[in-house]
C-alpha cells in the first residue's frame, strides 16, 4: 500500500511555543484517516504544513512523495481542502465563491460535468448560492468550502474539522460524500474532535496531543487497549439463586452480584445496576458466568473512542479520580455534540 | 446609568490611541500653521499681497479658507481652518461608523444588545463619545492658538469651529451607518459627503464677492450649504461670530435625531438599502487570482478614478482663470514657480492639482495591496493558496491590479484635464502638461505600491497602518512643503513631489529615474521574498 502523507519528527515553533513537537504521521492511499485531538493540539498546524502554507521548523513532511512547501502548486492540483472556519468574500455570492475555488482547482468555465456536480451538491446540502458572502451563517460558509471541495475530484481530501457548524442532517450528507470519494479511491485526512464522526467514518485514527501523535491504529487495534464495560440489573434478579440476601446491605449485595466473575475491574453497584469493566479480549471468558446467573438487562458496551481519548487526555481535566473522570467524560460528550 | 458608563468606557478604551493621534495631529497642524505663517508671511504687507492675490485668483480658495483680513491671527485661520475642520470631520465620521455599523457587522452589537444595554444605549454612548472627542479637539486647538499669543476669544472660537464641523460629521456618520449595510459602505458615504461639502465650501468662496480692499470675501450661497462654510463664516479673530456655529449644532442635532429615529425602525443588523441577490454562477473572468483581486478592487478603483477625473478637470479649467490675473503677486508666483520649476502659472496649477492626482492614485494602489493583508487575516487567502496557486503569483495579482488602479486614476485625471481644456477653450498645451504630469504621478503611485507590498511581505501586521501613513506623509510634504518653505531635500522625499513636469522649455524629468529604479527593485524584492514567506494564520 502506498503512503500518501508521511511526516517524521515534524517540529513547528512559533516563538517559544512548540506547536508541533516531533509529530509522526502516516496516511496510506485509500484510507479515511481520523486525526483526533482537542483544540490547540496541533491539528491545524500540521495541516498548514501539509498544504505548504507554513514551513516546518525541522523534521520531514511529504505528500505524494513531494515536498509540501516547495512543490505546493503541483501538489494542490491533487488536493481538496476544507478549513475548519471558512471565510468567504463578503461581496461575492456563495455560488461565485464556489465557482472561483473550483476553477482555481481546474474546473473549466463551461464544464458540464462540474456544473452538474455543483448543482447536485447545492441541492444535497440545501444551500442558497445567491446570497452575498457576508449574509451567510457559519454553517453556510462551511457549505461553500465543502461544495467547492467535493465538486472537483481530488486524490487527497484534507478536511480540518469540516462539519463544525453543520446540523445533523447536513452531517449525514457530508458522510455520504466521504463514502463516495472513498469508493472512488481517494484518500481522506479528517481532522476532528467530534468522536462519533471519526468513529463512523475512519479506517484509522491518529490521536494527537501537545504536538505529538500519541496513538495510531485502526479502531479495532485501539479498542484492544481498553476495557469493555458490562452492566446488568442489580435488583432482585441479581444472584437469583439466593434471593434471601436481597435485603442485606449494599456491600453484601455487590459482593453477591459479582461473585464468580474473574478478571473484572471497577466493580460497583449504583442506581440499581451492577457495572464492571473487563479487558476487551477477555469478554468471552465471562459470558458463561453471566449466563449461569441469568442476569437481566445485560448490556456490553465496547470502548468508545471517547474512552480512548480520555486515556490520553483525562489527566488534563481532572486528577485521575473517578468522579473527575466522569465529569470529564460528560464534558467531552458535550464538546462532541457541538 | 452604569450601563452607559460601561459602554462609554469601552469606547474610550478601544479608541484611546486612535483619538490621541487624531486630536494630537490636528493640534500639530495648528501649531505648524502658526509657525509657517510667521516664517513665510511675516509682515502685514506680505499678507495683504497674498489676500489680494486670492481675491484676484479665487482658485486658491479651493485649498484654503475664507479671507477675513490680513491680521496675523485671522490670516492663519484663513490658511488652516478648513483642514482643522477636515481632521475633526474624518475623525468623527469614522468614529460614528466604527461603534455602530461595524460592531453590528462583526456581531459584537448583538452581544451587547442582548444585555440590559439594549439597542439604544450603545448609540447614546457613541454620541457622547464622539462629542467628547470633539470637545477635546476644541480645547487643544484653542490652547495651541492661545499659547502662540493669539487672542483668547478667537482661539476658543477657532477650536469650537473645528469641533462643530466634527460634530456635524458625527451625525453624518451615524446616519450613514443606519442607511448602509456595511461599515465600508457607511464610511464611503461619509467620505463622499465630506469631500463634496468641502469642495462646495471652497467653490462657494471662490464665487464670493471681494470687499473693495480685497482683504475680505463674502461667501456665495453655495458655501452656506456646507458645514465647512459655516465654520469659516464664524471668522475667528475677525468677527468671532457664533451664529454659523449654532447652525452646525442644529444640523448635528437633527442628524443625530434622525439616526435615532432610523434605528428605532429597523432590525439589528438590518438596513434600509436592501442587499441585492448575488449571481448564481461566477462570470468567466472570476477564475484566477488576478480575476479575484480585480473583482474585489474594482468598485473602489471607480471611486478613486472619479476623484481623479474631477481633479484633472479642475486642474485645467481653473488654471485658465489664472491667465486673466492682471496683477503679479510675488509670493503666489513664487509658490507656483517653485512647484512648476519656473514654468507658467497655468503650468503651476496643473502641477499642484496633479500632485493631488498622484495622491489619489497612490491611495488606489495602496488600498489594493492592503487587500492582500485583509485576505490573509480574514482567512480567504488560505483557501486560494491551498488551491494550485503559488504565493508569488498570488501577490503579483495584487501588484498588477494595484498598478492598473493607479493607471486608471491617472488616465481619468488626464481625460478630465483634456475635457477642462475643451470646456474653457484654454491653451491646448495644458493638456500635454497634464499628460506629462499624469504619467509622472503614475510612477510616484507605483512607488507606494511596491513599498506597501514590501511592508506586507516583511512585517505583515503593519501593512495597513504603514501603507496609509506613507501616503499621508507624502501628501503633507508635497502640499505643505513648498508653502512652509521646508528645505528642498525634505520636500523631495515625497515621491509625488519629484515627478516629471512640463516646463516652458520641454519636460523636466526630475526624479523619474529614481522612482522607476525604486519600483523595479522594490517589486522584485517583494516578490522574491514572498517565495519564502509563510502565510500568517488567520485571526
Amino acid at each position: 500500500m502506498t503512503t500518501v502523507i508521511r511526516t517524521s519528527d515534524l517540529v513547528k515553533r512559533y516563538g517559544r511555543t512548540r506547536a508541533l513537537d516531533g509529530l509522526d504521521l502516516q496516511v496510506d492511499a485509500g484510507q479515511v484517516h481520523g486525526f483526533l485531538g482537542p483544540n490547540g493540539a496541533g491539528k491545524s498546524t500540521t495541516i498548514r504544513i501539509l498544504l505548504g502554507l507554513a514551513r516546518a521548523s525541522s523534521g520531514v513532511a511529504s505528500v505524494f512523495d513531494a515536498h509540501p512547501w516547495r512543490d505546493a502548486v503541483a501538489l494542490h492540483r491533487r488536493i481538496a481542502y476544507v478549513p475548519g472556519d471558512v471565510s468567504v468574500w463578503p461581496n461575492l455570492s456563495g455560488g461565485e465563491a464556489i465557482d472561483f475555488l473550483a476553477r482555481l482547482r481546474g474546473a473549466a468555465h463551461r464544464d458540464a460535468g462540474y456544473r452538474a456536480e455543483k448543482a447536485r451538491l447545492v441541492e444535497a446540502f440545501q444551500f442558497d448560492p445567491r446570497k452575498k458572502g457576508r449574509a451567510y451563517s457559519k454553517g453556510n460558509r462551511q457549505k461553500v468550502a465543502l461544495i467547492a471541495a467535493f465538486a472537483v475530484p481530488a486524490e487527497l481530501y484534507i478536511l480540518d474539522e469540516p462539519t463544525s457548524g453543520l446540523d445533523p442532517l447536513m452531517e449525514l450528507v457530508f458522510r455520504r460524500e466521504i463514502a463516495r470519494v472513498r469508493a472512488a479511491g481517494a484518500t481522506v485526512l479528517l481532522s476532528s474532535h467530534i468522536l462519533s464522526e471519526v468513529e463512523q467514518l475512519c479506517d484509522r485514527v491518529s490521536i494527537i496531543r501537545a504536538g505529538r501523535v500519541v496513538e495510531s491504529g485502526t479502531l479495532a487495534e485501539l479498542r484492544h487497549l481498553t476495557r469493555t464495560e458490562v452492566s446488568f440489573d442489580a435488583g432482585n434478579g441479581a444472584g437469583a439463586a439466593d434471593g434471601a440476601d436481597a435485603s442485606d446491605g449494599a456491600d453484601a449485595s455487590a459482593d453477591a452480584a459479582f461473585a464468580g466473575l474473574t478478571g473484572i475491574h471497577d466493580a460497583a453497584v449504583a442506581d440499581g445496576r451492577a457495572r464492571f469493566t473487563v479487558d476487551s479480549d477477555r469478554v468471552a471468558g465471562i459470558l458463561p458466568a453471566l449466563a449461569s446467573r441469568n442476569v437481566r438487562g445485560l448490556r456490553i458496551e465496547p470502548p468508545s473512542l471517547e474512552e480512548l481519548f480520555l486515556r490520553h487526555y483525562g489527566d488534563e481535566i481532572g486528577d485521575g479520580a473517578g468522579e473527575a473522570s466522569a465529569a470529564a467524560s460528560a464534558h467531552t460528550r458535550e464538546g462532541a455534540r457541538r | 446609568m452604569s450601563t452607559l458608563g460601561a459602554l462609554l468606557g469601552q469606547r474610550l478604551r478601544r479608541d484611546r490611541w486612535q483619538l490621541v493621534l487624531w486630536v494630537g495631529g490636528t493640534a500639530l497642524l495648528a501649531i505648524a500653521a502658526v509657525g509657517g505663517v510667521q516664517q513665510s508671511y511675516g509682515t502685514e504687507a506680505d499678507r495683504q499681497e497674498v489676500l489680494a492675490a486670492v481675491a484676484a485668483n479665487p482658485v486658491i480658495m479651493l485649498f484654503r479658507g475664507l479671507p477675513s483680513g490680513a491680521e496675523l491671527d485671522a490670516f492663519t485661520l484663513f490658511l488652516i481652518l478648513p483642514f482643522l475642520a477636515m481632521m475633526a470631520a474624518f475623525m468623527s465620521s469614522f468614529l460614528a461608523v466604527r461603534h455602530t455599523r461595524m460592531d453590528e457587522e462583526l456581531g459584537r452589537a448583538e452581544l451587547v444588545a442582548a444585555t440590559p444595554a439594549g439597542r439604544t444605549a450603545p448609540l447614546v454612548a457613541t454620541v457622547l463619545h464622539g462629542v467628547g472627542a470633539n470637545l477635546a479637539l476644541a480645547v487643544l486647538v484653542a490652547a495651541c492658538f492661545a499659547g502662540a499669543g493669539y487672542a483668547p476669544l478667537g482661539s476658543i472660537v477657532s477650536g469650537i469651529a473645528a469641533a462643530a464641523v466634527g460634530i456635524v460629521f458625527l451625525g453624518v456618520g451615524l446616519v450613514a451607518a443606519q442607511l448602509m449595510r456595511t461599515s465600508r459602505g457607511a464610511n464611503s458615504l461619509g467620505v463622499w459627503v465630506l469631500l463634496g461639502t468641502f469642495l462646495a465650501s471652497g467653490l462657494g468662496n471662490a464665487l464670493g464677492t471681494p470687499a473693495s480692499d480685497l482683504q475680505r470675501i463674502e461667501s456665495s450661497w453655495l458655501t452656506w450649504l456646507s458645514p465647512f462654510g459655516w465654520a469659516e463664516n464664524a471668522r475667528p479673530f475677525a468677527d468671532d461670530a457664533w451664529g454659523p456655529l449654532a447652525l452646525c449644532a442644529v444640523v448635528a442635532a437633527v442628524l443625530t435625531a434622525l439616526a435615532f429615529a432610523l434605528q428605532r425602525l429597523r432590525d439589528l443588523d438590518g438596513s434600509f438599502i436592501a442587499e441585492r441577490a448575488g449571481r448564481l454562477q461566477a462570470p468567466a473572468s472570476l477564475g484566477s487570482p488576478l480575476g479575484l483581486v480585480w473583482r474585489l478592487a474594482r468598485g473602489s478603483v471607480v471611486g478613486w478614478a472619479i476623484g481623479g477625473l474631477l481633479t484633472g478637470a479642475l486642474a485645467t479649467s481653473l488654471g485658465a482663470v489664472i491667465d486673466q490675473i492682471g496683477t503679479k503677486i510675488p509670493a503666489v508666483e513664487e509658490l507656483f514657480a517653485a512647484l512648476s520649476k519656473d514654468g507658467s502659472l497655468e503650468q503651476g496649477m496643473v502641477v499642484i492639482f496633479f500632485t493631488i492626482v498622484g495622491v489619489l492614485a497612490a491611495c488606489a494602489a495602496v488600498q489594493t495591496v492592503t487587500r492582500a493583508r485583509q485576505e490573509e487575516t480574514h482567512g480567504t487567502a488560505e483557501q486560494v493558496l491551498a488551491a494550485p496557486v503559488g504565493r508569488v503569483r498570488w501577490l503579483l495579482a495584487f501588484l498588477l491590479v494595484g498598478l492598473v488602479a493607479a493607471a486608471v486614476v491617472c488616465a481619468a485625471a488626464v481625460l478630465g484635464a483634456w475635457l477642462g481644456v475643451q470646456a474653457k477653450g484654454a491653451d491646448a498645451s495644458l493638456a500635454w502638461d497634464a499628460l506629462v504630469a499624469g504619467a509622472g504621478q503614475l510612477a510616484a503611485a507605483a512607488v507606494f505600491l511596491v513599498l506597501t507590498a514590501l511592508v506586507f511581505v516583511l512585517t505583515p501586521r503593519l501593512t495597513i497602518a504603514l501603507g496609509w501613513v506613507l501616503v499621508l506623509v507624502a501628501l503633507l510634504l508635497g502640499m505643505f512643503g513648498p508653502l512652509f518653505q521646508l528645505p528642498d531635500w525634505v520636500t523631495n522625499l515625497s515621491p509625488v513631489a519629484v515627478t516629471p513636469v512640463a516646463t516652458a522649455d520641454g519636460v523636466d524629468v526630475k526624479g523619474l529615474w529614481w522612482l522607476l529604479a525604486i519600483v523595479a527593485a522594490g517589486g522584485a524584492l517583494a516578490l522574491g521574498l514572498m517565495r519564502r514567506r509563510e502565510l500568517a494564520a488567520g485571526d
